[in-house]
């Protein structure tokens, strides 16, 4: 089952099995601002939550993106290398940023529905 | 004034290069300062102008310096006629209001600070034809001109200058009438930009900000601004500076203003430090902006003038040393209309 939850680092994360698909909402990316180069992390990078992992950078300023779970990188989407305004256009399908191999999946139980986050946008 | 409107920073970067844009920069000081010998003469203590000698109706680059040559701000000068009287009018940065301000009071008779005028700039290659639907614009108005004109039984004044290194103009206009006027402009294809264009057009244009290449601690020689210094205010001590710019002019420059371009795929922000290939420190990045025109990020720095030229230049960004390459500054190439052959 395919699962979606969100951070208060306002990532979103999809679970499909171990493998988490991980990108920043459409809410972040309204607030970067125009996105311009995205800092990817190294295919094989062991982290854990809350580890910086890779930078965005936005006309604006630049942002740090953290690891929402423990587990190993397997994937970036190289196509935001040439095109990371994709971010920008479409932040939560075309626009994911990396997947990660989870290595706890309860951590993932621990992240906010979509309706909580929503609610943690209001406050 | 937001950082951008609802098109974002680099719509309304790429607006202004290529059609007009507006900006609200009414946040900016204006003063009329009646054109007396004995305010002529306090304002020279600090002002590296010959106010006697510049041309009337001309807009004039130049700065407010301390004792020792710092750059307390950089402000534009001119010579107007307004309601059958002759002042200086100088526009300046808002955030040196209180410092320039407190300079006035001790030093300049029967000022006016403006506070019932708007500043309006409309910026890009389209903004004379434009503005002329509206305004009783003369032709012969090149770049840096500056005269006062009607609108709405009220007195305009406006410049051909601005600080994105397109054609534009800044025009100062009465408040109750700015609104009008504005939604005027706006009908014609012009759209309102923000602070952050505002920021990314001078860095491309290589324009200095105050905070950032200029600040008290550098004198306009050290910013690479020695152009805009009339050299015969320092034969004497008239100007509080004079034998500190002399003396800096006739020696080897301690620090050099260069533009920056990453040689892989970054982002320059200011304050980041600027490294030879040993990894020592020769200087840091005073500005920086993503270009929409070069597509890719640009900067502006000083380097110690000691080191050497040829060697390769490291920023660091984050954990990572990224090589830059020296550019020639402006990045792109300025769009002013001039009234020569060439124009």
């Amino acid at each position: 089952m395919i699962e979606k939850k969100y951070t208060e680092d306002h990532e979103w994360v999809q679970m499909d099995g171990d493998m988490a698909t991980v990108g920043i909402t459409n809410h972040a990316q309204e607030s970067l601002g125009d996105i311009v180069f995205i800092d990817l992390p190294t295919v094989g990078k062991v982290v854990k939550a809350k580890d910086e992992l890779c930078v965005i950078e936005s006309v604006k300023a630049a942002s740090d993106i953290y690891s929402p779970i423990d587990g190993e990188v397997s994937e970036v989407n190289e196509k935001l290398s040439d095109e990371a305004a994709l971010v920008n256009q479409d932040a939560e399908n075309e626009g994911w940023i990396f997947k990660i191999k989870v290595s706890n999946t309860d951590q993932f139980q621990d992240l906010m529905s979509l309706e909580q986050y929503l609610a943690f946008l209001e406050n | 004034m937001p950082i951008n409107y609802k098109n974002g920073i680099i719509n309304e970067h790429l607006r202004v290069r290529n059609q007009a844009g507006i900006f609200d920069v009414s946040h900016m000081g204006q003063i009329l300062i009646p054109l007396t010998q004995d305010n002529i003469k306090s304002l020279e203590k600090f002002i590296p102008l010959n106010i006697n000698n510049i041309s009337s109706n001309k807009c004039h680059y130049s700065f407010i310096l301390n004792s020792n040559g710092g750059i307390l701000d950089d402000i534009m000068l001119s010579k107007i006629t307004y309601i059958k009287n002759e002042y200086i009018y100088i526009v300046y940065n808002s955030s040196r209001k209180s410092v320039l301000e407190e300079i006035f009071k001790k030093t300049v008779r029967n000022y006016e600070i403006i506070e019932n005028r708007c500043l309006i700039a409309i910026q890009g290659p389209e903004s004379f034809a434009s503005l002329k639907e509206i305004l009783n614009l003369s032709q012969n108005m090149n770049f840096l001109n500056i005269s006062v004109i009607q609108y709405n039984v009220s007195d305009v004044i406006i410049s051909r200058s601005g600080y994105t290194g397109e054609d534009g103009f800044e025009l100062s206009i009465i408040n109750k009438h700015a609104e009008e006027f504005l939604t005027k402009l706006l009908q014609k294809n012009i759209i309102l930009c923000g602070l952050g264009c505002r920021d990314s057009l001078r860095v491309e244009a290589g324009l200095s900000l105050y905070g950032n290449e200029i600040n008290e601690n550098i004198s306009p020689i050290q910013a690479g601004l020695s152009w805009a210094i009339d050299k015969t205010r320092l034969i004497d001590n008239s100007l509080n500076c004079s034998s500190i710019l002399t003396e800096q002019l006739n020696s080897p420059k301690s620090i050099k203003k260069i533009g920056l371009i990453p040689v892989n795929k970054t982002m320059l922000r200011a304050n980041m430090p600027l490294c030879n290939e040993a990894k020592k420190e020769i200087g840091y990045i005073t500005s920086s902006c993503y270009s929409p025109i070069l597509k890719c990020s640009i900067g502006i720095g000083y380097i110690n003038k000691i080191s050497n030229m040829s060697e390769v230049i490291f920023v660091k960004v984050r954990d990572k040393f990224e090589e830059l390459k020296i550019e020639k500054i402006p990045f792109i190439k300025k769009n002013y209309k001039k009234g020569d052959v060439n124009d």
